[in-house]
């Protein structure tokens, strides 16, 4: 019966919203930018770059671009949305599913870059929240609900984001570390140095990779403290492919407080770890059971936002 | 005291003890308004929480006596956000003031939500950390209502704001029940509802602890001041910092009228111009190094005057000690003064600017304009005399107005200070029908009975269609404890 999908590729908000009410209608499921519904909403065709002012660092897209495409328009200006997951998802894909990659570590999240949304529940309502300013503490920040909520809770058909300057130099630096034991006096020493790194990442075993971004002086003057208090090697940036790849490659995601690096380094034979986040990608899958509490407060906001159960996750 | 309310009381003292519950008249009316002091209601009942579990137990006797409840840090908040309801419960969180958990490894620390903002940089100060937010109530304001009200600060240019530094919430929903968001680690699953609740000003639940993230404090820091011959030259040379790549932690600017105020107030020793613009930066000593060449480059070439570099920690401090005064300030200047909190995009600041003077001069009060420049966050202050019939109304007109000019530039209608009671009102101003019924699903979720400090944050027609009454001093302002931002 639902072998074949309809694909439905909106070109606006009132698009979606159309296509949404006569799923819904219709009583058909549908899935947002994935398959799985009787209905497959795209955003194939929701791509633009509706603003870029360049003198507030902010921009206003739609879902459908890739970040390489945004980063092409907004490198004209020589700034940058600092979000690098692994492959090239677009804007809304890393939304619904919280994308995130090493620069994390200084910038953040999705979560903490986003500035306001527009959305399209199921029942076809249009609604914004936040705004494009970086500042703002006006009514509830649906952004964030949107953010990790994997479309079960409508469609993103417009985002305002944070951006920063791009970086007059990018390097790296690697430290070796292959013994468990060996971790925690490496952090504590790096940490001690105070250097403002653009990212952190433990290949373990083996380094732990630091990004420096910078003036070429300022960029410098780091690696050289790094070099001389830890050890540590320049090393071609080409390395941080090897930290997308794990990441992508990882069949699970494990949460951890910091402090207990040194257990997971000793339960893991190989995994991609952002130490400060907390954050190991390993090889095998975790199972992280959320808390009953939890999982009815989600149940009750998918009631509000979807009663119908119109989207499938 | 009503029948039902007698019960009520009964029933909170059998539960949790005398010590905790507070009902004398004379002693409620200590909880009947925050720093927003025009507008004051006296609650039925305070319960002094000392645990998540006494927390728990107030929300469930609002559950099973119907009513209300609101919950309460220090009460600095400058929107409303903890205004008592009338037959309702106050749940005041100071007593719950213990840092339970110093977590350097993890660069994390876990406290109870009445600790202050101040108490947890001062506990790890010791080791070379901070706490970032850093409104400028901090001495007294909490870190509960710094998660309600998503609290920024000077700093927050560079830094962010509360949201992007709690990493957990252990939360008391409306129905009693606990629920746990987040944890030491940043990975979460699902929808952000640690981010979601924070800033929800106190309408989706209670925090009763928190776990915040803790940063090393940086090992330079550099504070320049700046005259300009006008607003808009600052303004330029605030753009023209960012256009250089340059990420200051804190740009604030304050024109004549401000400027004159807080050098009479405090003897800052400010150059008299029509524009200060000060800027901080930090990080490693190079890069603060380099990046104040550029900085000073920039200034020159716009022509600034009266360019200084502070040269020591005191220096530094006397150059804040002005512009954190500026409130006052302008307080010892004019009997009356309403601070109003708008954002409008960098870019249109100039524009902004221009019409709240026009504004000023249509209604005849003076406008003094204190702003953090880097995110566009205006604070301006209408000066009026309450003693002059219609001044207060005018002020008030003249204060929404500006409102709108920002809305209409594109910005917000509050940058820090929260909707609360006070901008319930002008919600329709940002936000369409739909977007207020959106956000009325999200609050049904967490609280579909209303019992989360209702009446704030949406506009209701009750509220409405009442005119807000004047600012007045809040006493820890008075004592001068506390600043408005």
């Amino acid at each position: 019966m639902q072998n074949v999908s309809e694909r439905v590729e909106p070109r606006s908000a009132e698009d979606a919203s159309l296509a949404l009410r006569e799923a819904g209608n219709a009583g058909m499921s549908v899935s947002l930018d994935r398959p799985g519904g009787e209905v497959v909403l795209s955003t194939a065709r929701l791509n633009r770059v509706l603003e870029h002012e360049a003198t507030d660092l902010t921009c206003v897209v739609e879902p459908g671009i890739r970040l390489s495409e945004l980063d092409a328009v907004l490198a004209r200006h020589e700034q940058r949305l600092v979000l690098d997951p692994p492959g090239d998802p677009t804007v809304g894909e890393c939304i619904a599913q919280a994308m995130s990659g090493p620069r994390r570590h200084r910038f953040g999240a999705v979560r903490d870059l986003i500035l306001g949304v527009t959305v399209v529940l199921a029942d076809g309502t249009i609604a914004s929240s936040g705004g494009k300013v970086v500042k703002n503490v006006a009514g509830y920040d649906l952004a964030k609900l949107f953010c990790g909520a994997q479309g079960t809770l409508g469609l993103v058909v417009r985002a305002a984001f944070r951006l920063h300057p791009r970086p007059e130099t990018t390097s790296t630096f690697a430290v070796e570390l292959v013994r468990p034991r060996d971790a925690r006096p490496l952090l504590t020493g790096l940490s001690t140095l105070n250097l403002p790194l653009g990212a952190l990442d433990l290949l373990w075993p083996g380094r732990l990779i630091g990004l420096v971004e910078g003036s070429a002086r300022v960029a410098q003057a780091q690696l050289d403290a790094a070099a001389q208090a830890l050890g540590a090697r320049h090393v071609d940036n080409d390395i941080w492919e090897r930290s997308s790849e794990r990441q992508l490659q990882a069949a699970g995601v494990m949460a951890f407080a910091p402090s207990d690096l040194g257990e997971v380094l000793q339960s893991e034979p190989m995994a991609l770890i952002r130490p400060s986040l907390g954050v190991a990608y390993v090889e095998r899958p975790i199972d992280s059971p959320q808390s009953p509490g939890l999982i009815h407060l989600e149940e009750r906001i998918r009631e509000q936002f979807d009663p119908g159960r119109v989207l499938v996750g | 005291m009503k029948r039902g309310e007698r019960e009520l009381c009964e029933a909170a003292v059998a539960a949790l003890g005398r010590e905790a519950v507070i009902s004398e008249l004379e002693q409620l009316r200590t909880y009947e308004c925050d720093g927003l002091t025009g507008t004051r209601v006296v609650p039925a009942l305070v319960i002094l929480a000392n645990s998540t579990q006494h927390v728990q137990e107030a929300v469930r006797l609002c559950n099973t006596y119907d009513v209300p409840f609101v919950a309460r840090g220090a009460g600095t908040g400058l929107s409303g956000g903890a205004l008592p309801v009338a037959d309702g419960i106050v749940i005041s969180l100071q007593r719950m003031n213990r840092i339970l958990e110093i977590d350097l490894e993890s660069e994390r620390v876990v406290v109870e939500p009445g600790v202050t903002n101040l108490a947890v940089t001062q506990a790890v100060a010791g080791h070379g950390y901070y706490y970032a937010p850093d409104p400028s109530s901090q001495q007294v304001c909490t870190i509960g209502g710094n998660v309600a009200e998503n609290s920024g600060g000077a700093h927050c240019l560079k830094y962010g704001f509360t949201v992007n530094h709690v990493t957990a919430l252990d939360v008391v929903m409306p129905d009693g029940s606990l629920v746990q968001l987040g944890g030491k680690s940043l990975h979460t699953s699902g929808p952000d509802l640690l981010g979601t609740f924070i800033g929800s000003e106190g309408t989706l639940g209670i925090a009763t602890q928190v776990t915040l993230r803790i940063l090393r404090k940086p090992d330079s820091v550099c504070t320049l001041l700046a005259g300009f011959d006008s607003v808009d030259g600052a303004g330029e040379a605030v753009s023209d910092v960012i256009a250089a790549g340059v990420l200051a932690s804190a740009m604030e600017i304050m024109d004549r009228l401000t400027l004159e105020a807080a050098e009479a107030a405090v003897s800052a020793g400010y150059p008299a111009v029509e524009a200060l613009l000060l800027v901080e930066l930090d990080g490693t000593s190079d890069q603060v190094e380099e990046e104040t060449e550029r900085v000073l480059e920039i200034f020159k070439r716009l022509g600034a005057s009266e360019v200084r570099v502070a040269k020591s920690d005191a220096e530094r401090a006397l150059f804040w000690r002005g512009r954190k005064a500026a409130f006052a300030a302008l307080g010892r200047v004019s009997p009356n003064y309403y601070v109003q909190d708008g954002v409008v995009p960098r870019s249109k600041l100039p524009a902004v600017l221009r019409r709240i003077g026009e504004l000023s001069e249509e209604h005849g009060l003076p406008v003094g304009n204190v702003f953090h420049a880097g995110d566009g966050n205006l604070h301006p202050l209408v000066l009026y005399d309450a003693s002059i019939p219609g001044d207060l109304a005018k002020a008030e007109r003249l204060a929404e107005e500006i409102l709108v000019a920002c809305v209409e530039a594109g910005g917000a209608l509050t940058g820090e200070h929260g909707i609360g009671t006070d901008k319930a009102c002008s919600m329709p101003l940002m936000f369409s029908k739909d977007d207020l019924a959106v956000m009325a699903r999200l609050r049904r979720a967490f609280d579909p009975d209303g019992r989360a400090n209702p009446g704030k944050l949406f506009p209701t027609p009750r509220l409405c269609g009442e005119v807000p009454g004047p600012y007045r001093e809040h006493p820890l302002e008075k004592a001068g404890r506390a600043e408005r931002f």
